[in-house]
């Protein structure tokens, strides 16, 4: 709904239609894009809506199944997996030329969502007295899934920026207009320098902001095979350590997590089809302690080294590596990222085995029958403890190296 | 005929040598004057090429405390002025290692900049010298600039030899390769023949020969990286290819142990 200003002469957008919310699709399949629009039809029925899609195909879709609901052309997303810095800027720009209150972003899996969860999401941006900036959904996951965001995105993000958020790097989100706004900003840079295709993590953004976060169970989500890890994982880490280098000054400050505004239970760990065969990824692990040790003395203190070697000889039921070391390991090679020890390149190569190494002792943790969820709140937890070393590190990087 | 004998004898007769003593004076004259003519042309040529180091050492150690003074006064003047936080702040607060932030990263700039400066004009210093005196080899000068070349040369292909080294190595043990150490050596060293071979080449040692053993030493190694290569992995192909005809493309290929396990 475009109006002209007969004063000016310039085109301005009318009052949103409905309640203001925009619904900005990622690239999808056509079988995605039809799950994902019966999903929003069945939590919007009667609601006119404005949706920004890359995909042409929808518009013709949804006016036959949907007349409400007003279809946008979109920016085709960089990439299929995450949100990218591109991705807020083309979503922040649609909704300002909209008027668009909030703006809700769904990944290519949102279909496979309960229905009631993209009405969650949308609700908590959209209210007006006590609203949220930013919500994130919690999925319910295999033990098996998500396991990057287990080791080490969800641990970092609650130990620094002291945030519950299980699932930071998550793709379907909700954001408030000033939280859209926020982002955009930030994604400014990455698309000036023509890095469009970074990912931000918002909760970082947000917790920095002093904005509202807040996340809601949507239950469980159907996992597509995903891209190689070897390529995907330094694609990953890599913003995320610069993320946090960047934002030194506010983490190094003790924080406790805020109470949630909507507690949300723990998501059940679905259980496994069958058991992994854990092998491929302690052998994995034991040549790169043969092979690697050379680049990982220059990040890793003696003692870390010390207990790895130990690990090389462990046999495959008992291996397991403790939630300390883990911790201080990632914070190392924080640290190391922070103080180019090596190209940036090698060193989140480097940490590839060692990951692969951490989800063997969870699988071989979750198979001995303690529940997934558990050991991940635990490792969690260590890395809060051990937030006190990184901080020391990561002030007397020569002075202070165990 | 019997006169010229009769002369020839004489002469015989004349000219038997003296016996040679070593208490003769006139022998150590000569030697001592020898010396001293070497002697002379050393100091000479020393004389003649003294300002042009004196020159250069001046030149040198003026510029290096010109440099360290302007590194300090910049490291000072940056660090009141914040210069670090307003970069910071206009990229989005980052946080600079100390190693790296733009106020140390301007002094040292400034500092190697001074040295570099003070070695050129130390050079040419030496140059005017060396062209006044005119008593060193024509060649000498121009070859030190191969030198310099060669030793950049050499630098940077240590650097890139490790480079490349570390990047096979890292990518070929998440790959899972058993041989990837060997891998990441044949890399290291190909880089490293290759680079010796072009520094040799522009210090002008060698001629043709250099050329020759590096294609020699750098085929020997493609050569024996490859048939590593290939007969580590003969087995891993046969059994490929046996798989393919004992089953044309009708199974599936068998999943990998961790095909359960998603990552992201």
């Amino acid at each position: 709904m475009v109006t002209a200003d007969p004063n000016s002469g310039v085109t301005s957008p009318s009052a949103p239609p409905g309640n203001g919310l925009l619904v900005v699709f990622a690239a999808m399949t056509p079988e995605q894009l039809e799950g994902a629009f019966a999903n929003l039809t069945a939590s919007f029925p009667h609601e006119e809506l404005i949706i920004a899609s890359p995909d042409a195909i929808l518009d013709a879709f949804a006016t036959d199944a949907h007349p409400l609901f007003r279809i946008v052309p979109a920016p085709a997303s960089h990439s299929a997996w995450n949100i990218t810095a591109a991705d807020f800027v083309s979503a922040y720009q649609l909704a300002d030329k909209h008027k668009a209150r909030a703006v809700l972003m769904l990944g290519p899996e949102c279909g496979s969502l309960d229905s009631s969860s993209l009405r969650k999401l949308s609700d908590a941006v959209l209210g007006s007295a006590d609203s949220i900036d930013l919500a994130v959904p919690c999925y319910e996951l295999s033990p098996h899934a998500g396991l990057v965001n287990s080791a080490i995105l969800y641990p970092l993000t609650r130990a620094l920026f002291a945030s519950s958020v299980r699932f930071p790097l998550a793709v379907d989100l909700g954001l408030s207009l000033r939280m859209a706004k926020r982002m955009a900003d930030a994604a400014l840079h990455f698309t000036a320098i023509n890095q469009g295709e970074t990912p931000l993590w918002p909760v970082n953004e947000a917790t920095i902001a002093g904005f509202a976060i807040d996340q809601f169970n949507v239950g469980p989500s159907v996992q597509s095979a995903g891209p190689d890890l070897n390529t995907i994982f330094p694609l990953v880490i890599g913003p995320l350590f610069a993320d946090i280098n960047a934002k030194a000054t506010f983490w190094q400050r003790f924080r406790p997590l805020p109470p949630v505004h909507n507690a949300v239970p723990m998501p059940l760990a679905l259980i496994p089809d069958s058991a992994t065969d854990i092998a491929p990824m302690l052998s994995a692990f034991r040549l790169a302690y043969t092979n690697l040790h050379e680049i990982w003395s220059l990040v890793l203190p003696p003692n870390s080294l010390l207990s790895l070697k130990r690990l090389t000889i462990t046999d495959t039921p008992a291996f397991r590596i403790s939630d300390s070391l883990w911790a201080r390991i990632v914070y190392d090679f924080l640290l190391a990222y922070r103080l180019r020890t090596i190209n940036r390149g090698h060193l989140l190569g480097a940490l590839i085995p060692l990951y692969l190494a951490w989800v063997a002792s969870h699988l071989n943790i979750t198979a001995s029958g303690s529940d997934s969820e558990e050991h991940i709140e635990a490792v969690a937890a260590a890395f809060e403890t051990e937030k006190t070393y990184m901080v020391s590190r990561w002030r007397w990087p020569d002075r202070f190296n165990p | 005929m019997q006169n010229v004998l009769a002369m020839m004898l004489q002469l015989v007769s004349n000219q038997t040598p003296r016996p040679i003593s070593t208490s003769d004076p006139s022998i150590w004259h000569h030697i001592a004057d020898a010396l001293q003519q070497s002697l002379d042309r050393v100091l000479l040529l020393l004389v003649a090429i003294l300002p042009g180091i004196l020159a250069f050492s001046a030149a040198l150690a003026v510029f290096t405390l010109i440099g360290m003074a302007l590194s300090a006064l910049l490291r000072r003047g940056l660090t009141v002025a914040k210069f670090d936080e307003h970069i910071a702040h206009g990229r989005g607060n980052v946080d600079w290692a100390p190693s790296t932030s733009p106020t140390a990263l301007i002094a040292r700039v400034s500092f190697w900049g001074c040295v570099l400066l003070g070695l050129i004009i130390g050079v040419s210093a030496f140059d005017a010298s060396y062209a006044t005196a005119a008593m060193l080899p024509n060649s000498l000068l121009p070859y030190l600039t191969h030198v310099v070349g060669a030793a950049i040369l050499l630098i940077a292909g240590t650097l890139i030899a490790r480079f490349l080294a570390r990047s096979v190595l890292i990518g070929a043990v998440n790959e899972q390769l058993q041989y990837a150490r060997f891998l990441s050596l044949g890399i290291k060293w190909l880089v490293l023949v290759l680079t010796a071979a072009m520094v040799l080449e522009h210090l002008q040692i060698g001629g043709n020969i250099v050329g020759l053993a590096f294609g020699i030493l750098f085929g020997g190694i493609v050569l024996t990286l490859a048939l590593a290569v290939g007969l580590g992995s003969r087995d891993l192909v046969s059994r490929s290819l046996e798989s393919h005809v004992e089953h044309p493309s009708t199974t599936p290929p068998t999943a990998s142990p961790d095909d359960s396990i998603r990552h992201f």
